[in-house]
Formats: C-alpha cells, sequence, structure tokens
C-alpha cells in the first residue's frame, strides 16, 4: 500500500530478557532497551521527535521514578518527552496520536517495570476504591478469582479449560527467547495444584517480572526508511468499564473490549495471530470471546502474559510481538490487546496490517 | 573491604484523611448505626451507593434504601493465607453478596469456616463489631457468616430516613507499603567509595563530561557507563544553587528549623551534587559561589545503609556535610543556567 502521511506503523521491537529479579534500576532498564530499539532501526536519536513511557512509582516504591528514568534519554538538547502512568502500550497509542498531529516522523515509546521490589500481592490493593474495597483488604487475585468463579458457574467454562490456556501458553513460550516461565505441563499436574484464591492456582496467577521493552513508530513514506516491512496501526481503540466490578452488568464477558475491538476494525478482516494481555488465565477465554477471534487465529505464540508479567511493560510486549510477526514472519493482519484495572476494567485494541 | 548494603528495605506510609462527601457520608453515618444502606438510582438499588449512576454517570440522588442485613453470594472465593492487609487472621471469603432490597452487590468478607462451606446462592448475614467499635467504615461489618436463618431480611428495601445533617464526613486512611529494593552495580561502586573516602564519578567517552554521582549512564549521550570509566574527583567544590527549606510538620519530618540544601559542582565535574548540608554557614548567608570542602564521618562511623538507588549523589552517614574553604567567593553569574 502507499501510505498517507496519516499512516503510522511500528518499525520497531526491542525487549529486554525478563527476569524475577534484576538488580538495575527502571532507569538502566529504560537506557538499555531505547539503546537496543534505537540501534536496530538505524537512526540517531535526535531523529526521534516524541519519546514517551509508561511506568509505575509504586512498583519500585521511588517517587518521581519516571523522571530519572528520563536520564536515559540523554535529553541534551531539550527533547519533546511525556509519560502516562499506564503500560507502555498506553504510552504507544500516545506516540501515535502524537504523530497523527503531522509535524513529526518518528517517535518511541517505552514501558518499564521493576515490579520485584514489592508484593503484588498486597500493592495493588491501595490502588482500588478507598472506602469500600481497600479497608477490606481486597486483593488482585481475589477480584480475579470471584470473575473466574462467576465463569465457572456461568458454564462457560471450567477449571480443566483453565489450565489448558496455562499449559498452551507455557508451550509456546518455548520457543520464545524472552520468556520467564515456560515448558510442559500435564493438565492433570496443573490441576493437583493448591488454590491460591479458589479457582484460581499459582499458574493461573502472573508471574512476577522485571522488564523494560520500547517500540519505535514512523509516520507515513518515512517508515519505509526504517522498516523493510512495516507493521501500519490501522486500527486502535480503548475503553472502560466501571472501576467497581460488583456494579458492571456481567463481568463473565468483557464489555469494553467488544466496543474497542469494534471500534479498532478487527472483524473487517481475519486475524492472524493475536497477542493478549490475560494477566490471569480464565482472562484469555474472555477475551477471546470479546474480541470475536475464532479458531483461523493463533493466540499468543509467544506465551503471553503468563509467561512474563512485567507490569507497565507487558501490554507494550504484546504489541511488539504482534507487530513482529508482520515486520520478520510475514503474516497480514495481526491483533495486539492490552487490560489494566481489576476484572479487565480497562481494554486497548490494536489492530496491525502488513504491506500485501 | 568495606561493607556496603546489597538490599533495602523500606515502607512508604500515607497517613490519610479522606473527606466522604454526601453519599458516603450518609452510607457512613448509617453503618455506624448497624444500618447497612443503597441508593436507588436508574430504577435499581445500588448498594453500597455510589455518588453518580455507573451507568449514565447522573447524580444517583438521595432516594436512600436499607438493605441487608442478610444477602445472597452470588460469586466467591477463598483465602487459605492472610496477607497483612486482610481483617481477618484465619482462612476466609470473598464474596459478591447481593444484600436483600439491593440489586447490585457488594464485595465483602464470608466468616465461614471452611472453603466447603462456601456457595453461589449461599444465604449470609452480616456480623457488625461492637456498637462502640464502630466508626462508619465499611469494614464495621467483621465478616458476613452463613445466615442461622434464611428467610428474608426484616424491613429490607424500606426506604431510610437520612438525618438532615451526617455524623461521620471523614474516614482515615493509613497507607503501609512495604519495598525492598536491591542495590545496583553503580549504586555498590558509589557506596564502596564512599566508605573508602573516595567521592567518584564516570567520564563520558563521547561527551567527556564527568557525573558525580556515578548514573551508569551518561544522561547526555545516552551511553551506559560502568566500572571502566570511574574517574575519582576531589572532595572540593562551588555551591552553585541552593534551596531554603521551611519545615512544615509531617509524619518522619525531624526539622523544626528553616535549613538549607544546596548543589554543590565539585572540581573537575560536570554535575553537580544536590541537597547538600553546608556545617559552617547560618542559613541566611548562604550563596552561590561559596568555596567548601567535604567533611567525612570518621572511619568507624561511616555507615552506607542509607544509601540506595534513590539517593544517587547521596553521601548518607558518611558524608557529614561540607565546610567553607576560606578561599575568596567564584563570581555567581559563573554558575547561572546550569543544566545539572
Amino acid at each position: 500500500m502507499a501510505p498517507s502521511e496519516n499512516d503510522i506503523a511500528i518499525v520497531g521491537f526491542a525487549q529486554l530478557p525478563p527476569e524475577r529479579r534484576t538488580n538495575l534500576t527502571e532507569s538502566d532498564l529504560v537506557l538499555r532497551s531505547t539503546r537496543e530499539v534505537i540501534a536496530q532501526v538505524g537512526i540517531d536519536k535526535s531523529e526521534i521527535g516524541f519519546t514517551v513511557s509508561g511506568s509505575c512509582d509504586y512498583l519500585s516504591g521511588q517517587g518521581f521514578s519516571f523522571v530519572q528514568n528520563t536520564d536515559a534519554y540523554g535529553m541534551v538538547p531539550a527533547i519533546n518527552e511525556s509519560h502516562v502512568e499506564m503500560d507502555g502500550a498506553w504510552a504507544m497509542y500516545e506516540a501515535y496520536v502524537r504523530l497523527l498531529q503531522g509535524d513529526i516522523d518518528i517517535a518511541m515509546a517505552v514501558g518499564v517495570g521493576k515490579n520485584s521490589n514489592s508484593d503484588p500481592s498486597t500493592l495493588f490493593t491501595v490502588e482500588f476504591d478507598p472506602y469500600y474495597l481497600t479497608p477490606l483488604g481486597t486483593d488482585t487475585w481475589t477480584l480475579a478469582a470471584l470473575q473466574a468463579r462467576a465463569l465457572i458457574d456461568s458454564g462457560k467454562a471450567t477449571e480443566r479449560d483453565f489450565a489448558e490456556v496455562v499449559a498452551r501458553n507455557r508451550s509456546n513460550a518455548k520457543s520464545n527467547p524472552f520468556a520467564q516461565v515456560k515448558g510442559d505441563f500435564s493438565i492433570d499436574e496443573l490441576l493437583a495444584a493448591d488454590y491460591v484464591r479458589n479457582p484460581l492456582r499459582r499458574h493461573d496467577l502472573p508471574p512476577t517480572t522485571d522488564q523494560a521493552a520500547a517500540v519505535i513508530l514512523a509516520r507515513g513514506k518515512r517508515a519505509y526508511d526504517l522498516c523493510e516491512r512495516p507493521a501500519w496501526i490501522t486500527g486502535i481503540d480503548h475503553r472502560i468499564e466501571a472501576h467497581l466490578p460488583t456494579v458492571r452488568k456481567d463481568i463473565t464477558t468483557s464489555v469494553s473490549t467488544r466496543l474497542a475491538a469494534e471500534a479498532a476494525g478487527v472483524g473487517k478482516g481475519p486475524i492472524d495471530v493475536a497477542e493478549l494481555h490475560a494477566p490471569f488465565s480464565f482472562q484469555e477465554l474472555i477475551l477471546r470471546d470479546s474480541l470475536g477471534l475464532d479458531a483461523s487465529t493463533e493466540v499468543n505464540p509467544s506465551g503471553g502474559a503468563l509467561a512474563a508479567h512485567s507490569v507497565m511493560t507487558v501490554g507494550l510486549i504484546r504489541v511488539g510481538e504482534a507487530a513482529n510477526q508482520i515486520i520478520k514472519n510475514g503474516k497480514n493482519r495481526t491483533l495486539a490487546h492490552t487490560t489494566s484495572g481489576p476484572c479487565l476494567q480497562q481494554n486497548l485494541v490494536c489492530v496491525l496490517e502488513g504491506d500485501q | 573491604m568495606a561493607d556496603t548494603v546489597q538490599e533495602f528495605v523500606f515502607n512508604l506510609t500515607f497517613p490519610f484523611s479522606r473527606t466522604l462527601g454526601s453519599t458516603l457520608s450518609t452510607f457512613s453515618s448509617a453503618i455506624a448505626q448497624g444500618q447497612i444502606i443503597g441508593v436507588r438510582t436508574g430504577g435499581r438499588v445500588i448498594a453500597p451507593p455510589l455518588e453518580y449512576d455507573p451507568d449514565t454517570a447522573a447524580d444517583s440522588g438521595t432516594d436512600w434504601v436499607c438493605v441487608g442485613p442478610k444477602g445472597t453470594v452470588s460469586t466467591w472465593t477463598w483465602v487459605p493465607e492472610p496477607t497483612n492487609l486482610h481483617p481477618l487472621d484465619h482462612a476466609f471469603g470473598f464474596a459478591f453478596i447481593t444484600l436483600d432490597g439491593a440489586d447490585t452487590p457488594m464485595i465483602h468478607i464470608v466468616d465461614a469456616g471452611s472453603e466447603s462451606a462456601m456457595s453461589a446462592g449461599m444465604r449470609v448475614e452480616a456480623k457488625f463489631k461492637a456498637p462502640a467499635d464502630c466508626d462508619g467504615r465499611i469494614d464495621d461489618i467483621i465478616a458476613f457468616i452463613p445466615a442461622s436463618d434464611p428467610s428474608p431480611s426484616e424491613g429490607a428495601g424500606e426506604p431510610f430516613d437520612a438525618p438532615a445533617e451526617n455524623e461521620i464526613t471523614e474516614m482515615d486512611a493509613f497507607s503501609d507499603l512495604r519495598y525492598v529494593d536491591n542495590a545496583s552495580p553503580t549504586t555498590i561502586m558509589w557506596a564502596k567509595a564512599l566508605m573508602e573516602g573516595r567521592i567518584i564519578g564516570q567520564k563520558c567517552p563521547q561527551c567527556a563530561r564527568t557525573i558525580v554521582g556515578p548514573r551508569g549512564m551518561c544522561s547526555v549521550c545516552a551511553i551506559e557507563l560502568d566500572e571502566s570509566h570511574v574517574v575519582e574527583v576531589p572532595g572540593r567544590g562551588v555551591i552553585s544553587n541552593f534551596t531554603i527549606v521551611t519545615p512544615t510538620p509531617y509524619p518522619g519530618q525531624t526539622e523544626t528549623e528553616p535549613f538549607a540544601r544546596c548543589s554543590i559542582l565539585l572540581d573537575d565535574a560536570d554535575a553537580v551534587i544536590a541537597q547538600q548540608e553546608i556545617l559552617d554557614v547560618p542559613v541566611s548567608e548562604i550563596r552561590v559561589g561559596i568555596h567548601v570542602e567535604v567533611v567525612w564521618a570518621p572511619e568507624n562511623e561511616r555507615s552506607a545503609v542509607d544509601i540506595d538507588n534513590r539517593s544517587r549523589g547521596s553521601g548518607g552517614d558518611i558524608i557529614v556535610g561540607w565546610r567553607t574553604t576560606g578561599e575568596p567567593d567564584e563570581p555567581a553569574d559563573r554558575y547561572l543556567d546550569r543544566m545539572m
């Protein structure tokens, strides 16, 4: 296709190896991931018109860590920079919107999360409703388990289905050099494990991961200077539901994912590969259904979020993996999904296409 | 070899007093009296009440409804090992509980004894703290317990007559987060040098700037720097900037009088170290251009426990502060427009 000046593509993607515990700082991780993606597309950092990161001070426990992280950009002379307290996928979305203004051609989006400093079983309690949820110590695992139990009781899925999601993702992860959790596991072996939050077992929960990733986006014809086969963003949308899962009509489905998918034009053609951010195994089943994916779509060849889950980075990696399917693997149309908030509260859907 | 800390445990604590607004203060004042309420909005009763209808964003209004104290579980989970944030110290359930008289569930704790007692459809009832201990919070309900009598709650669905003025309008919320960070290679390098009485920086091979304390990178060129780029700089420099801090009381604040924190540009360095204390100049006389030199703690009193990844350029307990050298001041305008 001959791109118009409003067409934006992912032209480069770099991720660091996921680690359970790194001894580097977030700034160190940002530096290494951005250096790598800049080298990959073969530009000088001065050619980047806009840089945006996604991270969260609460994860590493360092106030204004996102400011210190900007050391890694080399901001002399001053650069055009922004930050979202969201996954790097939303940083990518901001970079996309920024490029649409038409005055710059190249942008970089980064996601970074040093998750190992804090305890995921308690940390996220502070992000919930402070009047009705936080005083009870309501945690992420509990809210996910309440959703999982509702899914089982609705007859849509079983614990065995959850285990199958885990086994398939861990098996897929074997061929992903950037997977932290991988291997062959039998369903029965998985089902023999104890519950952490009934009906969820440890393997239904995301791993704890320290990681960073970065993408470079380019506008119009400039994309071809940086990438032989750019991954054009042909649809992107982000929808949000009520924060309290109790006031949503039905938590066994994801209305926001369905609406985002419709707005992003997912159904306009076949999806070859989908990279879904399902932090909890069963959420992949809800997402597949709400996205309208059928058996012709390969889901999470990377192993998805169950293979590595650096909060603030994992969503951007879904975007990068889906883009690489076009840039490197010759796929034509792929999908990246990212979620945020309790019980799939917020969902971002991005459709990527290659030239045919 | 000097001892340095490899891991740092720190707690971030935030004591908040949250104002409740009209809807939540009505809920709080009612629950403190042992009455759970909801609000009728958009044709259904939402309990506990929200200020806005989640579907339409319309003001939920004041059509209060008595709900509970019994209700029905719709979905549940089980916590075999409670965390320090959970209100019970033994295994318990969480559930969506639709209270009698309500149309939406609330999330609360079910103290059911065992996992096998939990099921969708189970009838539960609220167990409150003693009236004197209730202060208008959701956890005035200690837990829901299996209902001894499954029949409908008396008075549920009746209108709730809210007082003209609510007794409870604020809620204390104390957050205490625990972190365990580990020292980065750069932090360890910095702490070790300080313990040996040396101040080090890293010299960028590209732009030739010397950055003190080391950052593991050149923040101008955006390239990695490592041990091979380390240079020692003298413990002497010039105040390049300062601020006078008037302390306001907050938890953890030990200062009571105004104090100065200075940026110092060390000789042979290109980046300042910030937040430094000058030991022998009154706050009113602090100025840009003063020559200072480092004052080390005696070797047997040095400790690196405060040198963590967050304290880049800080001397912790190893550098006591800085004192004047008596040399004539440098012209202040030499330090204008410094970026770092």
